[in-house]
């Protein structure tokens, strides 16, 4: 558990090495420029198209981790939210012609809508009770948007042409992909960054710890959460009418699948909940990871490559309980010279 | 250093000649995307052993212009691990021509990535109408297209079983069961509308969710319809439960059609025993009359059902014979005719074959739709000759037995007897 | 009036089913305090068994039982040893993608094991038994009433045993109990082990019912989380009730509505529970609004 330690604003402007709540760090700036790097270098087609997805995912477990990390709001319906921002932009381009560029608003602040609504849901819940809301609530918005065909297509889906164009989103170039999708990190990135330094990061800090001292302190629990649950749904329906500008396609049967909102939990999970370089190290992780078994075992027997992805899973899980970032918190802490 | 140099282009040159010999050798690749895992990989994996038949065949006659057939799996488990399997191995296996995916979601994925990359897709067995309706360039369908499956049916029932069952049209009771993802309800909304086309009122039309665990309420609302016909699109897992609960309730119709995978699976006979006896089945034929077969179809068919059934002791489904019937179309066919195998160039040669029906080893002939079919113009890429026809469950295998020219045997037990005389 | 006659009492059977699936998922939650996410594939191995059993052995799957509840509880203490007992002091998420993860690799080791084909049993009794209008399937009644002895048997044994004494007494507190000399982790694996040998129990009344494949867990796992918050969270006379209450709202929703919504309406109820009545119908008080867990 994080020390929820008093802000540290007087300290002088030293720029710290490794990520720390709140601040920006050297490492946060070289891995932005490794970024760019990979954009940029001319890399194989193949490649661009695991790290442009480790950048969407990376940006949807940031926003899964400011309900689930932040807020404590363990949420397995997350999907749900990915597949009402997708559905809302591709509807308004398949059927009204409107721009992604509007659409992807109107994604996001539906898929918040969605979200406050989920949180008032469960606002009596807690722990696996939460965890089993969230999941069934998603279903029910699956089961929604799978008959609902007039709108959504139904189990058909809804296809976007992929004809490049600049007003429909979709490019020839999967570096212009890679940009939008570092766009979206670096933004989400910067909003859990503020998030942590801001007042109401505190008041969330505060609920998840210790709801009962929160309220007591003049926060309001409810209203906090309800907020942190539409800012997280709202950017991950954004990266849900990106991933549809992506892919093209969207089928309620995966984009709101509870194998989804697995994925966005598990990403910050591995990571390291409640910090903001944690989720980005998870996907940077595991996405590329998941791909390159895939292909490299999935011609020998079906299955096997989920069946070491899963069995290194366990072992990431029991082992590293505190993520890839407590792992660099130790590094921090380590001083092999003194 | 210079001596340097001119070794190193001397062994660049070594290289290069390697290089170019081996290209003449190299085996031309294909990517086969189908669901190796996940609840579809039953019927992806027969798919993939019918399409290995295949290759190993076009291989041991000395393969294509010389050149091997060598295949990349990519496992298209769901619509969007197909795109990410399609675009793995057009990015970097540098795939360009695929086949494959099965099932109609997946259809519509991997032709969606392929397009995108302007890569040559020949879908072996994905229905649902959309896949072609998206004005693709370069995505041909070789299977029927989702309202053949239905026409078929439908066809089946005023051609034939209205007559058999002494009962009019006008009286003849018909009720439409699907199942509600893409396969399902493409051909159920085919069926609905090519039966208001021939003026027949369905009973009952419902969908439902092929995870649905209890098939109480679809059974009994059938029985309380009283359907002479039932015309049913289901998925394996789902056929058995309706199956099963429909002698538990007792639920009697004088004639059943199912539709494609769920009654054409071979392990319906395994799961509901002898009362699988007298279903028909709308879907490829999984062998149709040899007579209509071109000769040297025939022959082809012949050593590939003898392959499969020594290999998996048991006959192809439909669509494991529809999968190898496509591919088989694009390995003699197709491919000999191409000397780059750009996709530019393998559509132009595809848009010109024109086959007659029994030029495919199950019955299909090929003839695509080009942007200029009266239906939709927007069009491209459709079989207008894939065969679907409807056969039956007999005692001890299978017949087909509509249309007429596909027949090897008359329809048996109509009307279909009572479960506590079957 | 025979149709819903006919809807109520398959709603009510099949609910039955539901419930057996899902007592043992109830009675880890209750005690663990945890979510076991590969709970479907725990059935899924079990039918697996069960199958085999029949299949290979011409044994009756009922008769299977013996051997599989047995081998289901050496699993369940396996399972436990390995990843739920190191997962139990570290952060809730971590148990959850543990069992999660559990649940991938069992779906794809019994891909590779068993390929994707369904696998069933023959019918053991041929015709259903009629009263009046209404139609009874013998598998399904005879489930119905497995359902029945071992909700009772478990009570039973809750209620009277020293076993289930010391049980009751770590949900209400591990601490005190573990210090009146109660072997808290010994009751932990016991529990595991037990909830795992009653999907054992659960896997051989549904064999004669439904077809084994890979993924069979996916389509029961997620009726069996409702049922479970439904009944309330380790109550075992609630996983009946909210067994029947699943079952029956399934069949009369998918009947008069549509079948497509039949899964829709039982998490739409669900929801409603969770808003109004967040303890389940039988539950702990505050169990969910403390989380259990925390």
């Amino acid at each position: 558990m994080l020390v929820t330690g008093a802000v540290s604003t007087k300290k002088p402007m030293r720029v710290p090495i490794l990520p720390e709540r709140g601040r920006l760090s050297w490492f946060e700036l070289v891995l932005l420029l490794v970024c760019i790097g990979l954009v940029v270098a001319s890399i194989p087609s193949s490649l661009r198209d695991v790290i442009l997805l480790s950048f969407l995912f990376g940006g949807l477990a940031l926003a899964w981790n400011i309900a689930g990390g932040y807020a404590g709001l363990i949420s397995f319906g997350h999907a749900a939210f990915f597949g009402v921002g997708g559905y809302t932009s591709t509807i308004l381009l398949v059927h009204y012609d409107i721009t992604p560029w509007i659409g992807i608003w109107f994604g996001g602040t539906i898929a918040g809508v969605f979200g406050a609504a989920l949180a008032l849901i469960c606002a009596r819940l807690r722990g696996p009770f939460f965890i089993l809301s969230t999941l069934a609530f998603a279903e029910v918005v699956r089961i929604g948007a799978l008959n609902w065909s007039s709108l959504t297509g139904g189990p058909e889906g809804l296809s976007i042409m992929p004809t490049p164009g600049l007003a429909s989103m979709v490019f020839a170039s999967k570096a212009t992909y890679a940009w939008l999708m570092l766009g979206y990190l670096v933004v989400v990135y910067a909003i859990t960054k503020a998030l942590e330094a801001s007042r109401f990061g505190y008041y969330l800090f505060a609920i998840r710890d210790n709801e009962d001292a929160a309220s007591a302190a003049g926060v309001n629990p409810l209203l906090g959460r309800t907020l942190a649950m539409a800012l997280s749904a709202a950017l991950t329906g954004v990266g849900g009418s990106l991933f549809a500008q992506y892919f093209l396609y969207l089928d309620p049967t995966y984009v709101i699948s509870p194998e989804l909102s697995f994925q966005f939990a598990l990403l910050p999970a591995v990571g390291g909940l409640g910090t903001a370089i944690g989720p980005v190290l998870g996907s940077f992780l595991i996405t590329p990871l998941s791909e390159l078994l895939r292909s490299y075992f999935g011609n020998s027997a079906a299955g096997l490559h989920l069946v070491i992805y899963s069995l290194g899973l366990v072992v990431v899980m029991l082992y590293f309980p505190s993520g890839l970032a407590g792992a660099l918190a130790k590094l921090a802490r380590w001083r092999p010279f003194s | 250093m210079r001596s340097f140099l001119r070794l190193s282009a001397m062994f660049a040159s070594i290289v290069l000649m390697l290089g170019t010999n081996a290209s003449a050798q190299e085996p031309i690749r294909i990517g086969v995307l189908l669901p190796f895992t996940g609840p579809l990989a039953k019927n992806g994996i027969e798919n993939w052993e019918a399409m290995q038949i295949a290759r190993d065949m076009i291989n041991e006659r000395g393969g294509l212009n010389g050149r091997k057939v060598e295949y990349v799996q990519g496992d298209a488990t769901t619509p969007n691990a197909a795109i990410s399997e399609t675009e793995r191995l057009i990015t970097k296996e540098g795939i360009k021509i695929t086949t494959g995916s099965f099932a109609s979601p997946l259809a519509i994925a991997v032709s969606q990535a392929a397009e995108r990359h302007g890569v040559f897709h020949w879908e072996t067995t994905g229905a649902a109408e959309i896949i072609t309706r998206r004005g693709f360039k370069h995505t041909f369908q070789v299977g029927a297209p989702a309202r053949k499956y239905g026409q078929a049916a439908v066809d089946f029932v005023v051609e034939d079983l209205s007559a058999r069952l002494k009962k009019p049209m006008s009286n003849l009771r018909m009720a439409l069961l699907w199942e509600n993802r893409a396969f399902g309800k493409s051909v159920g909304d085919g069926i609905r509308a090519y039966s208001e086309k021939k003026g027949i009122k369905l009973v009952y039309d419902e969908g439902y969710d092929q995870t649905a665990t209890d098939m109480t309420p679809i059974v009994q609302k059938l029985k309380d319809v009283k359907p002479d016909v039932l015309i049913a699109i289901s998925f394996p897992n789902d056929a058995i439960l309706f199956q099963r609960k429909a002698k538990e309730l007792d639920f009697n119709v004088n004639a059943f059609i199912g539709v494609s995978a769920g009654y054409s699976a071979p392990d319906l006979r395994d799961s509901i025993g002898n009362s699988v006896t007298g279903i028909f089945v709308a879907d490829f034929p999984p062998k149709v009359n040899a007579n209509v077969l071109k000769p040297e179809v025939k022959k082809v068919a012949e050593e590939f059902y003898k392959r499969y059934e020594a290999k998996l002791k048991r006959a192809p489904a439909g669509h494991a014979a529809a999968g190898f019937s496509a591919v088989w179309a694009l390995f003699t066919e197709v491919l000999p005719k191409a000397k780059t195998y750009e996709p530019a160039e393998l559509r132009d040669i595809v848009l010109k074959l024109d086959l007659p029906e029994g030029s495919l080893v199950n019955g299909s002939g090929i003839k695509f739709t080009n942007f200029d079919w009266p239906d939709d113009p927007k069009d491209a890429g459709q079989n207008l000759r894939a065969s679907i026809g409807v056969w039956q469950w007999t005692k001890d295998g299978n017949e087909q037995v509509f249309p007429p020219s596909l027949a090897t045997h008359e329809p048996i037990q109509v009307p279909l007897p009572g479960w506590d005389k079957r | 009036m025979s149709t819903l006659g006919q809807l109520v009492i398959s709603g009510i059977l099949i609910g039955g089913i539901y419930a057996l699936m899902s007592i043992g998922l109830t009675l880890i939650f209750g005690v663990l305090r945890i979510v076991n996410f590969a709970h479907g594939e725990f059935l899924m191995v079990a039918m697996y068994g069960a199958w085999a059993i029949t299949r290979l052995l011409g044994l009756n799957p009922y008769v299977a039982a013996v051997a599989i509840v047995p081998a289901m509880f050496l699993f369940g203490a396996i399972v436990y040893r390995m990843i739920i007992n190191p997962a139990l002091d570290k952060p809730h998420l971590v148990v959850v993608f543990a069992t999660m993860a559990l649940s991938i690799f069992m779906q794809n080791v019994a891909l590779m094991m068993m390929t994707a084909d369904l696998m069933d049993v023959p019918p053991i009794f041929g015709r259903s038994i009629t009263i009046g209008p209404i139609y009874i399937k013998v598998e399904l009644l005879l489930g119905f009433i497995i359902t029945i002895l071992c909700t009772v048997a478990l009570q039973w044994m809750i209620k009277t045993t020293y076993l289930g004494k010391a049980i009751r007494a770590t949900v209400q507190d591990g601490e005190a109990a573990m210090l009146m000399g109660i072997p808290v982790p010994r009751i932990f694996l016991i529990t595991f082990a037990g909830g795992s040998a009653l999907v054992g129990l659960a896997a051989c009344v549904m064999m004669p019912l439904f077809s084994v494949f890979p993924t069979v867990g996916l389509n029961f796992v997620l009726i069996a989380f409702v049922i479970v918050v439904l009944g309330g969270m380790g109550s075992i006379e609630g996983a009946l009730l909210g067994g029947i209450c699943v079952g029956v709202v399934q069949s009369l929703s998918s009947y008069y509505v549509a079948p497509a919504f039949g899964q829709m309406f039982f998490f739409v109820l669900f929801l409603f529970v969770m808003i109004f009545r967040p303890n389940g119908l039988l539950g702990q008080k505050g169990a969910a609004t403390i989380g259990m867990n925390e």
